[in-house]
């Protein structure tokens, strides 16, 4: 056994070795063909078509596609209707699951145990659930409107279907994932760091600020790009709280392709594609950073 | 310049500190010293106010800070993880403490310049912690506390993650650095060795109260309870009856000023000497230490001595050997009591 484990790599059997090889392929061979044929493929080939144009003269490059999509002032609204509110959600929930886990990290007790199993609760709730629940809950003569006229005020205004019924739906929702990579985040900080500071005369804010902050720069935007990944192609939630127009992509695209106008269906899906590429991109860079730095 | 009065902190329900007082002088270094556990480094979080006490009083320079946010204490502690910022450079992390102060610029910059000489480690400024070794990092964490002029510097087990050779290095810097400036240094360490080479005086702890203060030598040559005689250096122990003022140490016959009962007698190994009327037994094994021999020497009473000798002296394993006490010192319940100096014509005199 120790003369397994010690001897030089070269004695090992060559054949033993390509054996490994072998079964290692094998086992990323079924997972690594599906990715292709039911992923990458449909998705260059769309992009692919959403960049070529079929007239006359046969199939050529060109913008046009694109171009109609940024002429039309309805599709232009709906992608920055997406976008602000994708950015308002994700500060939102950021906010909030800083704040949480924040919490999390400087308390103990059955409170803490019980507000962590909460904030993690969203992630096992389904988007349909949840659009529901919101109806249920803060929709016409809902819950909370009722609630309200029970302590006397009647000027409820419910978000349903306007901006801020998703809005609050995708922040809840949100929670869970950030809450958990900033409190990864915030253990990496030790105790002794923090007391550090506080014993050079810092107070609370200057140690959030330019302690912990900057510590979780790489957790925080980590924490933004799983949000807005999540919620930049959402379409449950928009289509059962959001408003009639704008709409979010997700919406407007499923919306398109039901009206049988696939090729335009697919240039939103492109330009939609290359915003979440930019954060996904910006989110494997970070992580790669990451690894690096270990 | 810094007093405990009946410092005390409870951890559910258990004593972690126990009516700790003491005293440090201006410019003093006191060592808090004894086994993990004890509650020293819980006494220096106290006065640092990183733990706050659940009774007792502290005072710095005449002021009462029991009450003071840690953020408001002029102290300043080093950690023994050396806790440095890692998103920081070696010159953000040691002017931290003054840009709290709203310091200029400038000062600053003069003032980490020259923490940073005093710690050798000029040219520095610029790295990250991540590129530091373990000394370095130390004594960038000493400079950051020392850039803040603290009335009190506080140390918690500063280099016990470093090895023997770096951990004596540094030592030997920290005793005159502290001496140069007139720090007044509270250190807490659970190795005696450091303790006895760093201190002015040393609080021995144990169990969460203070058992001793004294000199390193005071503590070492009169040590006033059975744990800290035992804690300080090796010791030869046995508990033996005494009836009548007599006690019987390994087949000797010894006048102790104790109340009949048990009593625990001790003897250093370097208190032992050779003498042919002394204790009959064999060498069972030499180690070199270098300077000196330790010698454990099996006695025909079926006891084990250890002996420490000079390299002159050395005996062979399994050579006859006979040893005399020049010196006991004796514990009933754990206090000390009088035992007679002993002499080679007293020794001889109390053999049956």
């Amino acid at each position: 056994m120790v003369d397994d484990l010690t001897a030089p790599v070269g004695s090992r059997g060559r054949g033993q070795m390509m054996g490994q090889g072998f079964a290692g392929l094998a086992l990323v061979a079924a997972p690594l063909v599906l990715l292709i044929v039911l992923v990458l493929f449909p998705t260059v080939s769309m992009v692919a078509n959403t960049f070529h144009v079929t007239g006359e003269g046969g199939r050529a490059f060109s913008l046009a596609k694109f171009a109609a999509f940024f002429a039309d002032d309805y599709s232009v609204e709906n992608l920055r209707y997406t976008l602000v509110w994708t950015v308002i959600s994700c500060g939102t929930a950021l906010s909030i699951s800083l704040g949480l886990a924040l919490y999390l990290r400087f308390s103990e007790g059955r409170i803490a145990t019980m507000i962590h199993a909460l904030s993690l609760f969203p992630l096992f709730v389904p988007a349909i659930v949840i659009s529901y629940a919101m109806v249920r809950f803060l929709g016409p003569n809902g819950l909370f409107q009722l609630l309200l006229e029970k302590v006397g005020f009647t000027g409820y205004t419910t978000p349903y279907l306007t901006p801020v019924g998703p809005y609050i739906a995708f922040v809840w929702e949100s929670l869970p994932l950030p809450v958990l990579v900033l409190s990864a985040g915030l253990a990496q900080v030790s105790d002794h760091a923090i007391e550090a500071a506080r014993d050079l005369g810092a107070g609370p804010v200057r140690i959030f600020s330019q302690i912990l902050l900057p510590q979780l720069k790489r957790s925080l935007l980590i924490g933004f790009a799983l949000i807005f990944l999540g919620v930049v192609g959402s379409f449950t939630v928009p289509y059962l709280l959001g408003p009639p127009a704008p709409e979010m992509m997700g919406v407007y695209m499923q919306r398109t392709l039901g009206n049988m106008r696939p090729e335009e269906a697919q240039v939103q899906a492109v330009i939609l594609m290359a915003v979440a590429a930019i954060v996904g991109g910006f989110y494997i860079a970070t992580m790669l950073r990451n690894q690096r730095s270990r | 310049m810094l007093r405990t009065v009946k410092l005390t902190k409870t951890f559910n329900q258990m004593t972690a500190v126990a009516e700790a007082s003491f005293a440090v002088e201006k410019g003093e270094l006191i060592c808090l010293l004894g086994p993990s556990g004890c509650g020293k480094s819980t006494l220096l979080r106290m006065i640092a106010g990183l733990t706050p006490s659940d009774a007792g009083s502290i005072e710095i320079d005449g002021q009462d800070v029991t009450e003071r946010q840690a953020n408001k204490r002029p102290t300043a502690m080093v950690f023994q993880s050396h806790a440095l910022w890692n998103h920081m450079s070696v010159a953000q992390n040691v002017s931290f403490g003054l840009r709290v102060q709203g310091l200029a610029r400038d000062v600053i910059a003069a003032k980490v310049t020259e923490a940073l000489r005093l710690v050798g480690l000029d040219g520095f400024e610029k790295r990250r912690p991540t590129e530091l070794s373990g000394g370095q990092a130390q004594r960038v964490a000493l400079a950051r506390c020392l850039v803040v002029e603290p009335k009190v510097l506080l140390m918690d087990e500063p280099f016990s993650a470093l090895d023997a050779h770096l951990r004596a290095n540094l030592r030997e810097e920290l005793k005159a650095l502290q001496r140069r400036l007139g720090l007044t240094t509270v250190f807490v360490t659970h190795d005696q060795e450091e303790a006895m080479e760093l201190a002015d005086r040393i609080v021995v702890m144990n169990a969460g109260r203070i058992e001793q203060i004294g000199q390193p030598a005071d503590l070492y040559l009169e040590p006033q309870t059975l744990t800290v005689a035992r804690f300080i250096g090796q010791m030869n122990e046995a508990t033996v009856p005494v009836v009548r003022g007599q006690a019987n140490w390994l087949g000797q016959r010894v006048a102790v000023g104790a109340a009949d009962g048990a009593v625990t007698l001790l003897c250093r190994p370097e208190d032992l000497r050779r003498d042919p009327a002394g204790i009959a037994g064999r060498v069972a094994r030499v180690i070199d230490l270098g300077p000196v021999l330790r010698v454990t020497v099996a006695t025909e009473e079926g006891a084990t001595l250890t002996w420490l000798c000079a390299r002159a002296d050395a005996p062979v394993v399994g050579a006859p050997l006979a040893l005399v006490a020049t010196r006991l010192l004796a514990y009933q319940n754990g206090v000390r009591v009088a035992v007679p100096v002993l002499t080679k014509p007293q020794l001889e005199s109390v053999m049956p």
